[in-house]
């Protein structure tokens, strides 16, 4: 195996491990908010891809309006899916919610192949241009657009959660919630934002990446299943170690199809999960917590 | 007050989902009811009920949706020339979502409940081998419209091939490499049903063609990133990439060699016979190369012959009636299928009101140089796959269209 080839492994990685990066944020900051696991998260990436391909394709809107366009349409959809589906339910249990979003992925999935198609889309990538080469292995111009955004994404988060008020309010509240209410914080509006918000990111994600891997209706399962495993890896509730973990499963996932067999490809992710939750629950950077009722 | 709303505005989007997805219901509602008069019309006998199984729903709906339209078109068009002496034939077609277990539980319904007499169908491989058991037991022919090897090899005396399968495309692709001076392939292909069968009869018949497969990898059908396969059979000094599947991965896989800076030939399957490759794959879809049937390039059929006449009709009375062109050779594939039993009744010495499905099933395979669009059909105890190499063209894309090469 030469090192140009270990390269180019981790390279596929790094980008694939972007995406799983951008829905563990989204679970990230729904749990945040409001200590629930939000398993729709991996719907609207999917949505992001597909709404903005449909925009452009069908509805001719330029490239960036499109995109913009789109990730605005999946905020919206997280917001109504918030008020529509949890806000009635939420004083129920935990477990109730999550079952809750089960069922609202369930719906969005079999909604959008109705109204979508099943025919994978496609981006064009959003500069164009041959893959750069680095160090005998080739990254393309939209993987360095992935990264960037993943970047600001990453920034633009940890000063939303440590220098506003409302991020502060959203941590706040998902520690206690009652006594947040206390304190005066809206509890209830929060988890609006937080789905909002974090459906908005799902999309940035799905946006993002669909020029390299074409958007699906049925995409968001294995999508969400891999991004809850990123989050649970960089510990569930820190939005650094979420994008860490996505980026760590890619490169994971990338060597062991490179160097063992590309059967176990899915079941790696699983794996991770399994053996993090066995060994290291909080997370590689999450913070250890106590029981959470 | 505010829950009421809330139920409400749940109730309103569910229901505005499902009046979205009616619109095309409607659609095929109204073409059954019109079917039903003209049936009354022009053939008059006791109907022969032939029972179909297609993938409306799932992952290959975009085969069986198309494959139905075909199949309601000719039946109707059938019927209204008289079917088969006064008897017309009446279609009655199941969804199997692309499961394997659904299959069953369609064809158990159309065998028990619909009494049909032949099962056309499926749209996958996986559900083909599936329904096995129940038309073995019920002792009905099965004429199948997915292109797995193992439907046909060995041959089960009961189900009978369309799609060109495997068998039939990979001599074809590897004549091409040879004709070429190939001798050092990497094989990529899907680990579904469609992709193991493919690298099991090319691993089986490479050494015929005096090739050799350097590195074989396999990626999963909904995988978004095939550079790490790729790279690997780089490594290996390939001088082709096979790649043996459908659905998007193929058109990734074409964006990932143009990435990786690989510049030598992608060489497909008839899986990526459909504009949605070109779509997906974009420029790096340029130069693809992939054997499939003439019915993609219905020049190769050779303007004036009798098969040029049949698939022209085929694809105008499509597009008069649905508003587009069928795409690809999967809808094709149906046409063939109906006809396949079409053409069987007809030969029958004796047309009861209920014909014996055993005598059905030996005429099937009496099939003859029966000229539909997927080439010319002959069947015998031998041989279920109908079709041969020679009914198959290599086609390149050029521009972004299908091209036939020589």
């Amino acid at each position: 195996m030469q090192l140009s080839q270990i390269i180019q492994f981790v390279i596929s990685g790094l980008t694939a491990g972007s995406v799983y990066g951008f829905t563990a944020l989204g679970f990230t900051i729904i749990f945040n908010a409001t200590g629930i696991i939000n398993f729709a998260q991996g719907e609207f990436v999917m949505l992001g891809g597909l709404i903005s391909v449909y925009f452009y394709q069908s509805l001719k809107f330029p490239l960036f309006p499109a995109c913009l366009a789109a990730i605005v349409v999946v905020m919206i959809i997280g917001g109504l899916f918030e008020r529509l589906a949890i806000y009635p339910r939420r004083n129920s249990s935990v477990i109730t919610l999550i079952i809750i979003t089960i069922g609202g992925s369930i719906f969005i999935k079999g909604s959008t192949m109705r109204i979508l198609g099943e025919d994978p889309m496609a981006l064009p990538a959003f500069s164009g241009g041959k893959s750069i080469a680095f160090l005998g292995a080739a990254i393309q111009p939209q993987a360095i657009w992935v990264a960037f955004v993943t970047l600001a994404a990453v920034i633009l988060l940890r000063i939303f959660y440590q220098h506003t008020i409302l991020g502060k309010a959203m941590k706040a509240s998902a520690d206690n919630r009652e006594a947040a209410k206390i304190v005066g914080i809206n509890v209830s509006r929060l988890t609006l934002y937080s789905f909002a918000f974090s459906a908005a990111i799902g999309a940035i994600g799905g946006v993002v990446v669909t020029p390299m891997i074409m958007a699906v209706f049925d995409m968001g399962g294995m999508i969400g299943l891999k991004g809850f495993a990123a989050a649970i890896l960089g510990g569930l509730g820190n939005p650094i170690g979420s994008v860490l973990g996505g980026l760590l499963l890619g490169v994971l996932e990338s060597l062991s199809v490179g160097i063992i067999s590309s059967g176990y490809k899915d079941a790696i992710s699983l794996l991770v999960l399994l053996s993090v939750l066995f060994i290291r629950p909080s997370g590689l950077f999450g913070l250890a917590r106590g029981e959470r009722t | 007050m505010r829950k009421k709303v809330c139920i409400f505005l749940v109730f309103l989007m569910v229901f505005s989902t499902l009046l979205a997805s009616c619109a095309t219901k409607k659609k095929t509602t109204e073409k059954k009811e019109t079917k039903k008069e003209k049936e009354t019309k022009e053939a008059t006998g006791t109907p022969y009920l032939i029972g179909v199984i297609l993938s409306l729903t799932g992952d290959y709906s975009s085969l069986g949706v198309p494959e139905k339209n075909v199949i309601e078109m000719e039946v109707d068009k059938f019927n209204k020339e008289g079917g088969v002496n006064g008897h017309p034939v009446e279609v009655t077609i199941e969804d199997d979502g692309t499961d394997a277990t659904k299959a069953v539980t369609a064809a158990t319904k159309l065998i028990e409940q619909d009494k049909v007499m032949a099962i056309v169908g499926t749209s996958g491989t996986g559900q083909t081998m599936a329904i096995r058991g129940e038309i073995e037991k019920a002792q009905i022919p099965n004429v199948s419209l997915a292109g797995g090897n193992a439907i046909s090899e060995p041959v089960n005396k009961w189900v009978f091939q369309v799609p060109w399968p495997n068998g039939v495309v990979v001599p074809k692709t590897l004549d091409y490499l040879k004709k070429k001076k190939i001798t050092k392939i990497g094989l990529l292909y899907d680990s579904g049903g469609f992709g193991v069968d493919g690298q099991k009869v090319l691993e089986q018949k490479v050494g015929e063609y005096d090739i050799e497969i350097v590195a074989s990898e396999s990626y999963g059908k909904d995988d978004t990133d095939m550079t790490v396969q790729l790279t690997k059979i780089k490594g290996e000094g390939a001088e082709a990439v096979v790649v043996w599947g459908a659905g998007k991965a193929p058109s990734i896989i074409a964006k990932n060699m143009d990435q990786l800076g690989m510049d030598i030939p992608y060489i497909g399957s008839h899986g990526i016979a459909r504009k949605e490759f070109v779509d997906g794959a974009g420029d790096s879809a340029e130069g693809v190369v992939f054997a499939a049937g003439k019915i993609i390039v219905p020049d190769a059929y050779g303007k004036g012959t009798e098969a040029f006449e049949l698939a022209d009709e085929y694809i105008q009375d499509y597009t008069d009636q649905y508003g587009e062109e069928p795409n690809g050779t999967f809808p094709a594939h149906a046409y063939d299928g109906i006809h396949i039993v079409f053409d069987a009744l007809k030969r029958l010495d004796k047309l009861p009101d209920k014909v014996d499905p055993k005598e059905l099933r030996d005429a099937i395979e009496k099939t003859k140089g029966l000229i539909l669009t997927g080439g010319s059909f002959t069947y015998s105890a031998t041989d279920h796959f109908g079709t041969k190499p020679t009914d198959l063209v290599m086609i390149e894309v050029k521009d972004g269209k299908f091209e036939e090469i020589e």
